[in-house]
């Protein structure tokens, strides 16, 4: 396929996620909800179903206020909404993890939502480094594997969960090289690298795997497209048309991300040692650099300077999911490492319900123009 | 050489010519911004005025909330750069701007050479804007801009929220119904305004020389309270008001030079 044919298929499963669930179900395969944000698809994914990220949606929540406060993240209640709208009817689980209170809030009320569609706790310990967090984690998965198999009738099999740790690790490779091979490709806009990331919550890992190396092996084989404005983009999610478009019309190239949907979930694979479960295990409990997961030194405000600074990019977009604690915690240590690394930093609010943004649009527009030199 | 900057606002359009980059040749403000005929009277006022016509103009550029449904260029350019630009021609000096406008405000970082550094936007609310004095100027009964002089007779000011309009409605009704005087209200409605603006702008590095850009700059209630609050002089202009439209006619003149 041409890199446009690959885009297009991206982007088809990118906004037709409830299509791709229907002709998942219609091939007899049984579909795992995977919420936000560092679910264990490779239990999913080794017992034979397909793990498909429930990230919300864009749309006004009619329903699921009833059981949020007001004030509260908007993918947590975009997810409720959904569920309550029947748009997830079919599936044969929901894995939500812990690593937030508007996650810990979400399980909760999903029960009483959404009771059609079995809500499958994943707690994951703060202190993850020692030995007994490593140990916490994998009487987490073992919970997590009886509830499965109770909710889709399927059995586990390590065996089997060593083969699926292998396919997310090639996945993660794809998904790194792809990540490197962009910023080099000016071309390719930010709607459709958004639409690359998402596609991979709703397909089969190595299928995605198969389509991204295809796309790296294209763009390597053309030349890159005029140069743009370089910038790196941090925050929980980014996909909104509504904000990758505005990005695109300022002339801004993002050549890499701290995004929580996007690369976070790449940087670290399960590691060689051990068995299956206690190497998947381990893989979450050596992830860092990131606002979910417990860290005193913040490394991530560092690996987002010096991530920033070998890519050249010219300034880092914080795009702010609205009532996002754990993200907004960072945003003064990462705005002042930038200033130290003067690095421009622009920080945006956003969330799952906005329909007008002209403000983020003033905003960025204005980044744009602080980042030109032609000013 | 003229250049028209044209500055489409929420509540307001405003309309400046310069010769040059260099001249103020006319200008022009009329209530009614985005989605009102106050674009094209204030484009009708402005070419009135200087005798001039759009087909004299050498460059145009549009800013504000409503530069992308203007007709009369494709240069449309934030009201953020233009409120830098702006500022820096009437004060050379200044280094932060705090613009308060009809539904946002922000704080804009200018370097020596009057370029931009870094700014920043209030979250998607309307206390501490325009738009906040307006609904307290309406249960008041009074026109917004009488409230400095009315804040300047204020002898003891009320505690009125800096969280949020709709509460510091109902906390003014309240206050209205205790018997508390109007200069003490207004003076309230000021520092709750200011104190908003204040921690917005705290988050900027303030370097001083300061001064307001916008329509809440005439407002001299609000000005003072605001110098109090930052600890810093504002500087104000009489053309804080169009420093948007200004900036954009040295945009569009810096673009065809």
């Amino acid at each position: 396929m041409t890199v446009q044919e690959l885009l297009g298929r991206f982007h088809e499963v990118a906004v037709h996620p409830a299509a791709q669930k229907d002709a998942l179900l219609a091939q007899g395969k049984k579909i795992v909800l995977t919420a936000p944000v560092y679910t264990p698809e490779e239990i999913i994914h080794a017992m034979g179903a397909v793990p498909m990220g429930a990230w919300g949606g864009d749309l006004e929540l009619e329903n699921s206020k009833k059981y949020f406060p007001a004030f509260i993240c908007s993918i947590a209640q975009s997810i409720v909404e959904l569920g309550m709208k029947g748009v997830y009817e079919g599936v044969s689980a929901i894995v939500i993890p812990s690593l937030c209170d508007s996650l810990k809030v979400l399980g909760e009320n999903w029960k009483y939502a959404v009771p059609s569609i079995p809500f499958i706790p994943m707690t994951y310990p703060q202190n993850r480094k020692p030995a007994f967090g490593q140990t916490f984690t994998l009487a987490g998965y073992q919970r997590v594997i009886a509830d499965l198999e109770k909710a889709t009738g399927l059995t586990f099999d390590e065996a089997k969960l060593a083969d699926s740790m292998e396919v997310y690790n090639q996945h993660n490779a794809a998904m790194r090289e792809l990540t490197a091979v962009l910023a080099d490709h000016p071309e390719i806009t930010a709607a459709q690298r958004s639409d690359i990331f998402k596609s991979a919550w709703f397909m089969l890992k190595e299928e995605h795997t198969a389509l991204v190396n295809q796309l790296v092996e294209a763009l390597k084989a053309q030349p890159a497209g005029a140069a743009k404005t370089r910038i790196l983009v941090s925050g929980i999610l980014t996909d909104a048309p509504g904000l990758t478009s505005i990005l695109d019309e300022c002339g801004l190239q993002v050549v890499a991300d701290d995004v929580a949907a996007e690369s976070r979930q790449y940087r670290t694979d399960s590691p060689a040692e051990g068995t299956p479960l206690e190497r998947l295990a381990a893989k979450f409990c050596n992830m860092d650099h990131c606002s979910l997961l417990y860290d005193v030194e913040k490394k991530r405000v560092n690996l987002i300077v010096d991530q920033a600074k070998s890519l050249n990019a010219q300034g880092v977009l914080l795009v702010l999911t609205k009532f996002c604690d754990p993200e907004e915690f960072d945003v003064p240590l990462i705005r002042r490492a930038c200033q130290a690394a003067s690095l421009p930093c622009s920080v945006i609010e956003v969330d799952r319900q906005m329909v007008n943004y002209e403000q983020a649009r003033t905003a960025i527009e204005t980044f744009r123009d602080l980042l030109s030199e032609s000013m | 050489m003229y250049t028209l900057g044209i500055d489409i606002g929420s509540t307001t359009s405003k309309c400046v010519i310069l010769e040059d980059g260099a001249n103020i040749v006319a200008s022009s403000l009329v209530v009614g911004g985005i989605g009102t005929s106050g674009p094209e009277q204030a484009l009708s006022r402005v070419f009135q005025d200087s005798g001039l016509t759009r087909e004299q103009m050498d460059g145009v550029a549009a800013t504000g909330y409503g530069r992308n449904r203007c007709g009369e260029t494709e240069l449309k350019v934030s009201e953020l750069t233009c409120h830098g630009l702006g500022a820096h021609f009437v004060f050379p000096q200044v280094r932060t701007i705090i613009d308060i406008g009809g539904q946002d405000a922000k704080v804009i970082s200018l370097d020596d050479a009057g370029r931009m550094q870094n700014f920043l936007m209030n979250d998607k609310c309307e206390a501490g804007t325009g738009r906040f004095l307006d609904v307290m100027a309406n249960i008041l009964c009074i026109p917004v801009n009488d409230f400095g002089d009315w804040a300047a007779k204020a002898k003891a000011p009320a505690s009125i929220s800096s969280t949020c309009t709709v509460f510091a409605e109902s906390e003014v009704i309240s206050q209205l119904a205790a018997g508390t005087e109007t200069a003490d209200l207004v003076a309230g409605i000021c520092a709750s305004v200011a104190g908003r603006v204040a921690s917005l702008a705290k988050r900027i590095n303030i370097v001083p020389e300061v001064c307001m850009s916008g329509g809440v700059a005439q407002n001299s209630g609000v000005r003072l309270a605001l110098a109090e609050a930052i600890g810093q002089p504002i500087e104000f202009s009489p053309l804080a008001q169009l420093f948007g439209a200004l900036g954009a006619a040295l945009y569009a003149y810096h673009k065809i030079k």
